[in-house]
């Protein structure tokens, strides 16, 4: 799959593009507004990363350009510092199909653009099998030998954020501002999450052993596949 | 006092000295003028009497050496000559003495002209007194009607004064309510001119609307600069965050270099944080929210109960939600809901385990209160004091807190104008109370 990076700041696109290339990515770089237009309108991307602020303009007109010329799958996330309270509603509304304040955490990037995917393309199998557990994402559930096991919709999202993230550690922080959001002050409390993942565990641990679901100890989880 | 009265009260005050001065003028005057009057009579009469002392009626009184005495029948006026001891120069002026007299069981008070003479080798007295009373019951008649003249003008004066003080002041207190105290943002403020003919006026609304220009200018320079500050600062947060990230995957490092890495990371986000707040209080304080929404605080509320059940189950509290009205306010939903959450989060951050929570509300005339009560560790006065500063901290078993979750709550019930009243016992709990304005 390919991505274009709208972004400025060099020293970002480059490591978001490493971050994605190790994903398996093609990733393009524009830092300009009239460059990310000449290349939309040459090439069609499974993914345009949309900075708003561009060094000659503004990153919604390149949003508009796009949706203007029709025919066009291109998933847009837009990334922004700009922070205005306005542009997450006006971006969605223009049709991009996710907003990441920065700074934003490249695994939380990922989980993104796998949603947009799944969304997008109707995987034919929206299952995903961890160790005989299958994971449904269209309907968020988790069955073992076809037996519902009932976890709650933040248990569902870690887990499944987990093994998105698979055999990488992700940390405490990451993992509670994946499912909380952008809900100020929480972050301070990093052990929010422990009671969920501490749930979690219980549950999936009563249908088969979890070795695999790891502690790091001071860090966060990991899930080793 | 309002200015209006004021000026009303000053024209007043001065009308009433004026009225009473000339009230007083006209009162002595017309005594002066009326004595003047009866005295100049008297001394006609007098002539005339004088002119008559050889008449019969008069002489054969006189040759008696007998008190002669007349008057009319009303006792309006009286003639008494009487005989004195002789005095060879006895002729002299005339006296005028005002005096009671008691004639025939009635008694009078006369304005009496006293002259000796000598006739025919005798010396006499001759008294000729005219009744006054008539002037006096005039002065009285006049002093009732400068009264009256004085109450009704009083009367007068200060409606029309109050009415034309209104109506010259008008524009004044137009400028003060749309100029100065209905603005809340001045990004809204309204420049249309107030309608006067007076000078002063103008002056004082132009003035006002130069302010305010200088003032928003100042405003959407400040938001220029948080929008300027949140780039800057988060931008090279993210390119380090993200370095720091890709730095992690690389399968050679060792297990402490992980973990420094995840610590730097960590620390990064607590800047972040930080920045944040930091930026959601300046933006709120600069009214870059709209209020738009309709928000159900009973519906706020549940959400947040199921967001945070987790937590509170963890810590085995109870959480009462004894809501009893379904009370909506026109708002902002997203910051609504970081203030309703911060309370919510802190009384159970703050609560003792096995303790509780208590959501309650009221419903008064004029406001609506909800009521958040905690059992935690409390706080003293002097805490309270301190709790919407910002980086204030306290105890915790936390390990990490900013301290800008109370000072985010401040903000945020400004912007919607929401008092918050916070009672706590230290060791018992914390009650914070939320009162909504009902307009």
């Amino acid at each position: 799959m390919n991505v274009l990076i709208v972004e400025d700041e060099k020293g970002l696109a480059l490591e978001v593009d490493e971050f994605l290339s190790h994903e398996g990515f093609t990733v393009e770089h524009a830092r300009t507004k009239r460059s990310a237009s000449e290349k939309i309108f040459v090439n069609n991307y499974d993914f345009i990363l949309l900075d708003l602020g561009l060094p000659d303009g503004d990153g919604f007109d390149l949003l508009k350009m796009l949706k203007g010329m029709g025919e066009r799958e291109d998933a847009v996330i837009i990334l922004t510092a700009r922070g205005a309270v306005d542009d997450r509603v006006s971006g969605l509304e223009q049709g991009a199909d996710d907003y990441l304040a920065k700074p934003f955490s490249l695994n939380e990037l990922l989980a993104r653009m796998h949603a947009i995917t799944r969304r997008k393309h109707r995987l034919e199998s929206n299952d995903i099998n961890v160790k005989g557990l299958k994971i449904n994402i269209q309907n968020r559930t988790v069955t073992y030998n076809d037996e519902r096991i009932a976890l709650t919709k933040k248990e569902f999202e870690i887990f499944n954020y987990l093994v998105l993230n698979k055999n990488r550690v992700i940390s405490r922080t990451n993992l509670t501002e994946h499912v909380w959001g952008d809900v100020l002050e929480i972050n301070s409390d990093s052990n929010f999450v422990d009671v969920h993942v501490k749930n979690l565990r219980k549950k999936l641990s009563a249908y088969i052993p979890i070795d695999w679901f790891e502690t790091v100890r001071s860090i966060g989880y990991r899930i080793n596949i | 006092m309002k200015l209006q009265v004021k000026l009303a009260l000053y024209n007043t005050l001065t009308k009433l000295a004026i009225i009473l001065f000339t009230g007083l003028l006209i009162l002595l005057s017309i005594e002066k003028i009326s004595y003047n009057h009866i005295e100049l009579r008297l001394e006609d009469d007098e002539r005339e009497t004088l002119k008559n002392l050889g008449s019969k009626d008069i002489n054969s009184h006189l040759t008696r050496l007998e008190k002669y005495t007349d008057y009319n029948i009303l006792q309006e006026e009286f003639i008494t000559i009487t005989p004195i001891k002789f005095q060879p120069t006895a002729t002299n002026g005339n006296k005028f003495t005002t005096e009671t007299r008691n004639i025939e069981h009635n008694e009078q008070t006369y304005r009496i002209l006293t002259h000796q003479f000598n006739f025919n080798n005798h010396s006499y007295q001759l008294e000729i007194g005219v009744a006054i009373t008539s002037i006096e019951e005039l002065k009285s008649i006049i002093k009732r009607f400068t009264l009256l003249t004085l109450i009704i003008a009083l009367a007068l004066t200060l409606a029309s004064d109050l009415i034309f003080t209104k109506f010259l002041l008008a524009p004044f207190y137009q400028i003060i309510d749309r100029k100065l105290i209905k603005v809340n943002d001045p990004l809204n403020f309204d420049y249309e001119k107030i309608k006067t003919s007076t000078q002063d006026f103008e002056l004082l609304d132009d003035s006002i609307s130069s302010l305010m220009k200088k003032i928003s200018a100042l405003f959407s320079l400040e938001k220029q600069f948080i929008a300027n500050v949140s780039h800057e600062l988060l931008t090279p947060i993210s390119i380090i965050s993200s370095r720091l990230e890709n730095i992690l995957l690389q399968e050679e490092l060792s297990e402490a270099g992980e973990n420094k890495m995840h610590a730097s990371l960590k620390t990064l986000n607590r800047l972040k944080s930080i920045i944040n707040s930091l930026l959601l209080i300046s933006k709120v304080e600069n009214n870059q929210y709209d209020k738009a929404d309709v928000v159900m605080i009973a519906g706020v509320i549940m959400e947040i109960q199921e967001e945070l059940e987790d937590r509170m189950d963890e810590k085995r509290l109870s959480f009462t939600n004894n809501m009893k009205y379904i009370y909506s306010i026109m708002g902002n939903r997203p910051l609504m809901h970081t203030l309703l959450f911060n309370l919510v989060n802190n009384a159970i951050k703050y609560n003792v385990p096995k303790g509780s929570i208590i959501i309650a509300d009221e419903l008064k005339d004029d406001v609506y209160i909800l009521e958040i009560t905690d059992t935690g560790t409390g706080m003293d006065q002097k805490q309270i004091e301190n709790a919407f500063n910002r980086f204030e901290k306290f105890e915790t078993d936390e390990r990490e807190s900013y301290g800008l979750g109370l000072a985010i709550v401040k903000s945020i019930t400004a912007f919607h104008d929401i008092k918050v009243k916070i009672d706590s016992v230290k060791g018992k709990g914390t009650s914070v109370y939320l009162v909504f304005n009902r307009e």
